[in-house]
């Protein structure tokens, strides 16, 4: 695989022994253990943001692999059953670990940006990514920057899909992300920016529009 | 659809390690490997002798509900499902075009004008009952995912296999009765049994009975196929004997062989039914 490899999904983090596991789990999936590769790349994105903001890659090649080779859907099975054990465990999660369950988030909407079923995305993962972006709106998250960044950064990355799935809840969210802009107390101006700018990114139909692009990332020159 | 995906109930209450239950029953794990009789309590002995836990025959391999959905609130099972589903109407789309361009190339053919040259050219009346469909594809995927098929596959391609010798899998967009259906892949299931790998037992007239057996198999099969697709009520009684014997001796051949049963009584059989 080489640079190029490691580069594309990002398992610089791993230890060599783990890296090579990946890179035969990639080539030769039915020679692996393919539940422990699931639970070792679920186990890294909780720990590591970078990876997770990508991982979903390495998952789909593994699955297309698996599939191709053996007709099989070991890897995608354990790797669901686990990320829906984490879903069950949220709360706790994020109690224990802000950064984990800010991981655990990036991590999940990777998965359903990446991960698709016949050209679909994943419906069983729909309510569940729902789930996570409303409870990042809820006010004790919005008071927290690193929160409110992960929400955004995710609904930049799977809002449109998502509110194609399903609107309404997507209309919900927003509502307590207008309120959660207006009424919060609490929230960091860079908090507010970001609010503010999703907000506006998803009534242009989740594009950025030129004003916007100047407002919100050109350097001021003045 | 809210229940399915938001309450963990159902996953509570099975551990996400355990299999779905209507993975259960496979000849081979979900690692692929295949599975002793002796693991998964029991799990493996599935349409021949003992009954599930819940009281049901381990034939009955299609659980019935008020749909497949609302029982999965286990998102690897629902993925599974929707996998299914997709690849189901991917085929039912090619299955239609396969019968239209037959069609359009046979009227092609006869192109005298008499309109009623045509033998079967009647719209054919296809499944397309999702629930049934998707009951039809389990069933299938359970004979499929078996070591004996992954033989079967490797030792005659597609284009060798011979009409009445050869399992063929049972079309599931024709129109069956339910009972029809079910039995057809009894006997497909039966048929396949054919290309088991030989026990390790080391017994060598496993070696040989395999081969008779097949052939008399295939040779009942043959007869009984082309009858199941017609009235297969009628020959309920003598088809069900047979495949109980065959797999009963199946197992059988995992513990003690008794080469009498094997040859005696499947023909026994076979004369009553021919």
């Amino acid at each position: 695989m080489g640079e190029t490899g490691r580069e594309e999904y990002k398992i610089q983090s791993f230890d060599s022994e783990t890296q090579k596991l990946l890179k035969t789990a990639l080539k030769d999936p039915s020679s692996v253990d393919l539940d422990k590769v699931a639970n070792i790349i679920v186990d890294q994105s909780l720990k590591d943001c970078v990876f997770s903001k990508e991982a979903g890659r390495i998952c789909y090649t593994i699955i297309q692999a698996e599939s191709k080779q053996v007709g099989q859907s070991v890897f995608r099975r354990s790797l669901l059953n686990r990320l829906q054990q984490e879903y069950k465990d949220r709360e706790d999660l994020r109690t224990r670990s802000l950064q984990a369950w800010i991981c655990y988030v990036t991590f999940i909407c990777n998965i359903f940006d990446y991960l698709r079923v016949n050209n679909m995305p994943m419906m069983a993962l729909v309510n569940p990514v729902y789930d996570c972006l409303f409870r990042l709106a809820q006010p004790d998250s919005l008071r927290k920057e690193e929160e409110v960044d992960c929400l955004v950064l995710q609904l930049h990355r799977i809002g449109e899909q998502l509110e194609k799935m399903n609107s309404q809840r997507m209309d919900e969210l927003f509502s307590l992300l207008r309120d959660g802009f207006l009424l919060q107390e609490g929230l960091s101006s860079l908090s507010q920016l970001l609010l503010l700018e999703i907000i506006e990114f998803r009534a242009a139909d989740w594009k950025m529009t030129d004003a916007a692009q100047k407002y919100y990332y050109s350097e001021v020159t003045d | 659809m809210a229940a399915r995906q938001r309450s963990p109930h159902g996953a509570e209450t099975a551990s996400p390690q355990s299999a779905p239950r209507w993975c259960q029953g496979r000849k081979r794990g979900a690692d692929g490997k295949r599975r002793r009789q002796s693991q998964d309590g029991g799990a493996a002995r599935d349409e021949s002798s003992g009954r599930a836990a819940d009281g049901r025959l381990g034939s009955f391999t299609t659980p019935e509900g008020p749909g497949p959905l609302s029982r999965c609130s286990d998102w690897a099972a629902a993925v599974e499902e929707d996998e299914m589903r997709t690849n189901v109407n991917k085929e039912i789309a090619r299955y239609r075009r396969k019968l239209l361009i037959n069609e359009f190339s046979r009227e092609r053919r006869s192109s005298s004008g008499s309109s009623d040259s045509k033998e079967s050219t009647a719209p054919v009346e296809l499944e397309t009952d999702e629930v049934v469909l998707m009951r039809r594809q389990k069933q299938i995927n359970y004979g499929k995912n078996t070591i004996a098929y992954d033989r079967y596959i490797k030792e005659v391609p597609r284009c060798h296999r011979i009409p009445g010798v050869h399992p063929r899998t049972p079309n599931k967009f024709k129109k069956y009765s339910r009972r029809s259906w079910d039995q057809q892949i009894k006997l497909w299931k039966v048929a396949l049994h054919s290309w088991d790998p030989p026990t390790e037992e080391g017994c060598d007239l496993q070696e040989i009975s395999p081969v008779d057996l097949g052939e008399m198999e295939t040779e009942s099969v043959g007869s009984h196929s082309t009858e199941s697709q017609t009235s297969c009520q009628d020959n309920d009684d003598t088809c069900s004997g047979t495949p109980t014997k065959v797999r009963h001796i199946d197992y059988q051949a995992e513990g003690e062989f008794d080469l009498e049963a094997c040859l005696s009584e499947p023909l026994k059989d076979f004369n009553t039914v021919s």
